[in-house]
């Protein structure tokens, strides 16, 4: 198990502030923030390139602070892979076992098992400079995975490749670390990307820790405005709740809660459903007047001007224009209030 | 019609055969004087050489190859060429390592000196040397240890031809090191290897063009030393053997003169055709020395 506790980290214009994270063998975590979040000088602490100011972090109930990098056994696969220019396929996947004194014979059979894996045979003798972008990220992983550390830790690993890639790499990935049974912390500013490959999910922004959690907790239950927002919650407004009723603008909406006051009403627009029915006079239901329609690959986005400015999807196949009239409905129990 | 590339090597070549061309032809123009006269060679003494320079060492003018003194300055001069670069080397690498790398306090003060160095009159870092350790101090020191370092074979020459070497190499070597992203030596930390391995396996392998270059830069520029040599160790060749030492003799480099000094000296007595003899030599070395740059894939580092 790795933990991080009360991490502090100074690097003059930038600071990590109150770092707190847990996560479990064989746990797949992805530190999902904006560019600029503090993402990759966490990992680079954890990796041991800085010594934190204050703070602490466990492997397996041992503090690796002030051990130096090669004794912490946690594998680094840094943005551009810096897989070693001057070493084949094969001799990169074996460098961390050489670096142990391995015996040539098991050092051959676990390289053997790792190209096996990866399914990287044909590459084997090939050097770096001849890999295509999947190819180095393979390499780059079965070179971390050979010498079986406590830890991978990934720096923005599918940001590298096109979109169809990406998406089989985080596949691939995924099932890497489940057959290899690893614990694998992976950075990412792409919200599909984390959702492909983590169990959890650690929101950064600002050089601290947000909140912690799966993908659907988060979605559910943003903490923070700023989670929900970069969870793709994209219909956010300010309002004011009674307990019962939250007042936006000059509509009602029915929404129980604990709290009382102002608060921040958000709903996702996958929650909004578009009501066929024109008489319908259920609870949260309004008229809406369509502004715009956009075509995506798997659903149709609509801007309409309701209670507020609201975007929401669409799967059916009946056509929308804009102009047109429609009723929504906002379930309260999909109302998030923060 | 010309790419760039072209362009440039159509100019470097074209300037490299014309200054060979050039200084053959001074040489060949000289080629009746190449009949040495086989007495005066035997029979010549230090002594009588500044005595009559014209009708002695005329004799010697485009015979050069004849001549001992030519001989045991270029052998002088590869002989402290080699340990000097040996030196800078050893001492460089590390450095231009720890100047790309490491937060050093007074990095910048460090970095300022080395450019100003490199700016510098060769014959201004000479005066600098004489100042420095001929005076205070390190003169005190050196009494105390029983030797001078100034008009000295060793370790004169080898100070005065390292500040320019030194400098020379250690911003080739800091640049290739500055050029490799230090990611890939934390990788292989990560992945359990040493400091040293990391090193070694590495960033080493990476830069070894570079390394190369700057040896052969350090080479070639302590090669073409003159104004420091002059200036801190002067000329030896009107010495008499007395005043050397056995090792100095064993390896026949007393009575001799640093190579580019050498040509000066000539020129300066009168005997340019020698000097200019001598000159064609530090040429085709220095030019020997680009092309094994070239071979061993520095290329591209110099220029």
């Amino acid at each position: 198990m790795i933990e991080i506790r009360d991490l502090n980290g100074d690097l003059g214009d930038f600071k990590l502030r109150d770092i707190n994270l847990k996560v479990n063998k064989g746990e797949y975590l992805v530190i999902l923030g904006p560019t600029g979040a503090g993402k990759s000088v966490l990992i680079e602490y954890v990796v041991g390139i800085y010594n934190p100011g204050s703070g602490s972090i466990f492997v397996n109930d041992e503090n690796i602070v002030p051990l130096p990098i090669e004794e912490r056994n946690i594998a680094y696969v840094p943005q551009d892979y810096a897989l070693f220019p001057n070493l084949s396929v094969e001799k990169n996947i074996a460098y961390g076992l050489a670096a142990r004194n391995m015996p040539s014979k098991e050092t051959h059979n676990i390289v053997n098992q790792i190209i096996t894996t990866l399914k990287i045979e044909y590459i084997r003798h090939r050097m770096p400079l001849h890999l295509s972008g999947g190819e180095k990220q393979r390499v780059a992983l079965g070179r971390a995975l050979a010498t079986k550390p406590s830890l991978v830790l990934m720096d923005e690993p599918l940001c590298a490749l096109d979109e169809n890639l990406r998406s089989n790499m985080a596949k691939e990935l995924r099932r890497l670390q489940q057959e290899t049974n690893s614990t694998f912390i992976h950075i990412s500013h792409n919200f599909e990307e984390a959702s492909d490959v983590a169990d959890r999910i650690a929101i950064m922004n600002e050089g601290r820790i947000v909140q912690t959690g799966t993908l659907q907790e988060l979605m559910e239950n943003p903490k923070t405005e700023f989670t929900a927002r970069f969870l793709k919650t994209q219909n956010i407004i300010n309002a004011v709740t009674d307990g019962i009723n939250i007042q936006i603008n000059n509509a009602t909406l029915v929404k129980k809660s604990c709290c009382k006051g102002n608060v921040i009403a958000a709903i996702r627009p996958e929650n909004i459903s578009i009501i066929n029915d024109s008489n319908n006079n259920e609870e949260n239901v309004f008229s809406a007047k369509i502004e715009s329609v956009r075509l995506k690959p798997y659903y149709t986005e609509i801007i309409v001007n309701s209670v507020m400015p609201l975007i929401l999807y669409s799967k059916n196949e009946q056509k929308h224009r804009p102009g047109d009239t429609i009723k929504i409905k906002l379930p309260q129990e999909k109302i998030i209030l923060i | 019609m010309f790419g760039e590339r072209t362009l440039y090597k159509l100019f470097f070549y074209s300037f490299a055969v014309l200054m060979f061309s050039y200084s053959a032809y001074l040489f060949v123009s000289n080629i009746d004087q190449l009949s040495v006269n086989r007495e005066a060679v035997e029979t010549r003494e230090l002594t009588d050489v500044w005595d009559d320079e014209r009708t002695v060492m005329n004799e010697f003018a485009g015979g050069f190859w004849k001549d001992a003194y030519f001989w045991k300055s270029l052998n002088l001069t590869l002989i402290i060429t080699l340990i000097t670069t040996l030196i800078v080397s050893l001492a460089g690498i590390p450095t231009a390592y720890a100047l790309s790398r490491y937060k050093i306090p007074g990095k910048a003060i460090i970095e300022i000196l080395f450019s100003s160095i490199m700016v510098l009159p060769a014959s201004s870092v000479g005066l600098c040397l004489i100042v420095a350790l001929n005076h205070g101090p390190l003169f005190e020191l050196q009494k105390w240890m029983g030797f001078r370092f100034a008009h000295s074979i060793f370790p004169g020459m080898i100070i005065a031809s390292i500040v320019l070497s030194f400098v020379f190499g250690v911003s080739a070597w800091k640049a290739t090191f500055s050029s490799i992203n230090p990611r890939f030596e934390t990788v292989a930390r990560s992945l359990g290897s040493s400091r040293w391995r990391a090193f070694r396996t590495i960033t080493l392998p990476m830069s070894k063009g570079g390394l190369a270059a700057g040896i052969i830069l350090a080479w070639t520029r302590t090669m073409a030393e003159f104004g420091a040599v002059l200036f801190f160790c002067g000329t030896f060749a009107e010495l008499p053997a007395s005043r050397f030492s056995d090792l100095v003799k064993f390896l026949k480099i007393d009575q001799a003169d640093w190579l580019s000094v050498a040509v000066w000296s000539q020129i300066e007595y009168g005997n340019v055709e020698y000097g200019f003899a001598l000159a064609y030599v530090l040429v085709i070395i220095g030019g020997f020395s680009v092309y094994l740059m070239h071979r061993i894939g520095a290329k591209g580092y110099i220029w």
